[in-house]
């Protein structure tokens, strides 16, 4: 303010401006990411936080919430449905992943050629994504169904004596639900895959078939690398969703027949809501954050190494 | 400058409503029996569960001082809707306990006021299911118990005789193979664990949380073999249906249904809509383990849990005393007289009561009925404890896993009674 007479007066005058101005900037940055900061914050950050707290307590909702220290994590480590639906869930996941991977990219191939109606059938295989999970879970139901069913009445058909008995077999409930997981999914992690697709330079895929490569070679040697980015982003999401699968579980089989399809975010859902369990439910949800976050790390360090 | 004015107000104004909303604002005030009170009761289906509103209202017309406000929760999340709001100290002032197994919970964490003043009248059933350690923490105005519906029409064609009251779980099987035609199955059992295990627990006088579970074998044996013989829709074919037992009995795919006395209103209502078919239908005592309780000389034993009102254990001082003359009144006989007028089964019935329950137009007229809806043995399905929902859990799965013919009998037990030693402990 007093600085007109000063020789050296313009460097302070500008720096203030600019700190003025970088801190409007800075407020008016704030306030853009703020409502959905505000949300984030109160309702999933909070409460994360608070489930850690929770972990170490015996809280049953009313307030008691007494601290046990390692106590419920002592015994997630004994509990045989914890075991059942921690082995479950890796078990849905390793059979989820690359089978949905492998659909959804055949199918991006597939519809990445101009074919005539290709939006038609781009259409048809993201349907089931916006499909409501009830109706899925109702209509393959029926479509599972042993004795009725359309699939085993196809399969005895073409010769199998014996079909699975699908939803309702200890062997085949999982499958019958990856399988209905993985049509669900497929239309999403297709247009993943197909947007990848389009990020392929043309000019290698000819320089290739001037070598005389084949198709099989070319996929392997041009397209695979060129995707590698979306494979990862794919492969990352794939992983978490499928550690956290519920929903359609919740409503195909509600984890049945007897413990065949528990998973783990079934097991917390029931520890917490159905036995007012809250503090030992959240050591089952910490569980769950830990293996969803390990492997994501995992992923991470395995894709810095190929990429360096 | 501007913006900033701007930005701070909205902060100022978000802070604002987070603090008003977590506020709780009701101060004490003297007590005074003739000042107007309001109590809050919660509820669920409003539309379709009537019980609410006519006890609310036959209430308030003998309590002039009192008005009495239904608080209605969805009923498929009711317990977990009902303690998010007591844990955030907003809850209703009566709270109606709808499934039993939750008592404990919501008095372990002290929400429930003790209501054991209450006067109670001589012969209502359930009561016993709201006490811990002698303490009453509600009381039931309803109580539901399970019975067998048969469709006489069916019976008929198939030149097989009524139910007689002195059915044992035999005569059932051999009726339901007589009644078995291509039109319709003798039987449809529920997939619910309480159309076995309710009925198994009951009648073998055993306690689910002492974890011994040899007495569901022989009656899974029972209803398996049914289901083998084609009596009986099977579980999996149910299941992957999604069949519902008012549209098996209402539209006579079975002849006889094991349910609670809840579904004789809605037949009562389905058959005047249209729903369900126009056929004649009765309902017998549920069949018996043996003969020493079967027979209309006898009280048969089957299982049910009350419905009942607690107390808020936060409630204002000067509306305790209302709050404990509603539940004296939803009780009482005079309500029980209400409730069976709209084809609620109370908690108290006696041969006047039944009269006005099977009153109503399309209710069955013959004496049976009459004697299995009011005299019964009703042992509570749930135990009153913490370790109830975690259990039953357990025989859940159980009971999928054996009626999908995925595992045997013998080997569920097995595992449903490690799982309790190792999960929930014994005693």
């Amino acid at each position: 303010m007093t600085t007109t007479d000063a020789p050296e007066a313009p460097a302070p005058k500008l720096k203030r401006r600019r700190s003025a101005l970088r801190r409007r900037n800075a407020l008016i940055g704030w306030s853009f990411i703020l409502p959905n900061f505000a949300g984030f914050g109160f309702l999933t950050l909070l409460p994360v936080l608070i489930l850690f707290y929770m972990a170490f307590t015996n809280w049953n909702v009313f307030g008691k919430a007494d601290w046990v220290g390692f106590a419920n994590f002592q015994r997630l480590l004994g509990d045989g449905s914890f075991h059942i639906a921690f082995w479950n869930t890796i078990y849905y996941s390793v059979l989820h992943i690359p089978l949905t991977i492998v659909v959804s990219l055949g199918l991006a191939l597939l519809l990445n050629n101009k074919l005539r109606g290709v939006a038609f059938f781009r259409t048809a295989a993201f349907f089931p994504y916006i499909t409501s999970i009830v109706a899925i879970a109702v209509v393959w139901n029926l479509l599972f169904s042993p004795d009725y069913g359309p699939i085993n009445e196809i399969l005895r058909a073409i010769g199998i004596q014996n079909p699975p008995g699908w939803l309702t077999s200890t062997e085949w409930a999982m499958p019958a639900v990856v399988i209905v997981s993985t049509w669900r999914d497929m239309g999403y992690y297709m247009i993943l895959f197909l947007a990848g697709l389009q990020t392929v330079p043309r000019e290698l895929h000819e320089a290739a078939r001037v070598d005389g490569a084949s198709v099989w070679q070319r996929f392997v040697n041009v397209t695979l690398p060129c995707l590698r980015p979306t494979m990862f982003f794919v492969t990352v999401m794939l992983t978490i969703n499928s550690f956290k699968i519920f929903d359609l579980i919740l409503v195909m089989t509600d984890g049945g027949p007897g413990q065949a399809t528990l998973v783990l975010s079934q097991f917390i859902y029931k520890k917490g809501f159905e036995e007012s369990q809250f503090g030992y439910a959240s050591a089952a949800a910490v569980a769950l954050f830990f293996l969803c976050i390990l492997v994501t790390i995992g992923q991470f360090l395995w894709n810095k190494k190929r990429s360096a | 400058m501007n913006r900033k004015i701007l930005a701070a107000g909205s902060i100022a104004a978000v802070a604002a409503l987070a603090l008003a909303g977590c506020s709780s604002g009701d101060s004490g005030e003297a007590a005074d029996p003739d000042a107007p009170v309001t109590l809050s009761v919660s509820a669920w289906s409003i539309e379709t569960t009537p019980e609410f509103q006519l006890l609310a209202d036959e209430f308030a017309k003998t309590h002039d001082n009192v008005k009495v406000e239904l608080k209605e929760y969805d009923p498929a999340e009711y317990n977990t809707l009902v303690t998010a709001d007591l844990a955030a100290g907003s809850g209703p002032d009566i709270i109606t306990q709808k499934e039993v197994k939750y008592v404990t919970t919501f008095q372990e964490g002290g929400q429930l006021l003790d209501v054991s003043d209450v006067a109670l009248p001589e012969g209502i059933g359930g009561a016993s299911s709201y006490e811990v350690d002698g303490t009453a923490y509600a009381v039931p105005y309803r109580q539901d118990s399970w019975v067998l519906f048969y469709n006489k029409a069916l019976f008929d064609a198939a030149g097989v005789e009524y139910p007689d009251g002195s059915w044992t779980w035999d005569d059932y099987a051999t009726a339901a193979e007589a009644l078995t035609t291509d039109a319709s199955k003798g039987a449809y059992l529920h997939n619910w664990q309480s159309t076995v295990q309710g009925f198994a627990n009951a009648q073998t006088g055993t306690d689910i949380l002492e974890g011994d579970f040899s007495n569901l074998k022989d009656y899974y044996d029972n209803t398996l073999a049914l289901q083998g013989a084609g009596a009986q829709v099977d579980f999996n074919t149910a299941k992957a249906n999604q069949l519902t037992y008012q549209g098996e009995f209402g539209t006579q795919k079975a002849a006889m249904l094991l349910m609670g006395t809840w579904y004789t209103a809605t037949l009562i209502a389905q058959q005047a809509s249209g729903e369900a078919n126009e056929f004649e239908w009765g309902i017998a005592p549920v069949p018996q383990l043996d003969a020493s309780t079967a027979g209309t000389d006898n009280t048969p034993v089957t299982f049910g849990d009350p419905t009942g009102f607690g107390i808020n254990a936060n409630i204002d001082e000067a509306k305790a005393d209302a709050a404990k003359a509603f539940l004296e009144f939803a009780a009482s006989e005079e309500a029980a007289q209400l409730l069976a007028g709209i084809g609620i089964t109370p908690a108290l019935t006696n041969d006047a009561i039944a009269e006005t329950y099977f009153g109503v137009e399309g209710a069955p007229a013959d004496e049976l009925s009459a004697f299995s809806w009011a005299t019964h043995e009703t042992l509570p399905e749930n135990p009153t404890s913490s370790k109830t929902a975690a259990i039953q859990g357990i025989l859940g799965d159980l009971h999928t896993a054996v009626m999908s013919t995925d595992q045997t009998i013998d080997a569920a037990i097995t595992t449903a009674e490690e799982r309790v030693k190792s999960e929930v402990g014994l005693d």
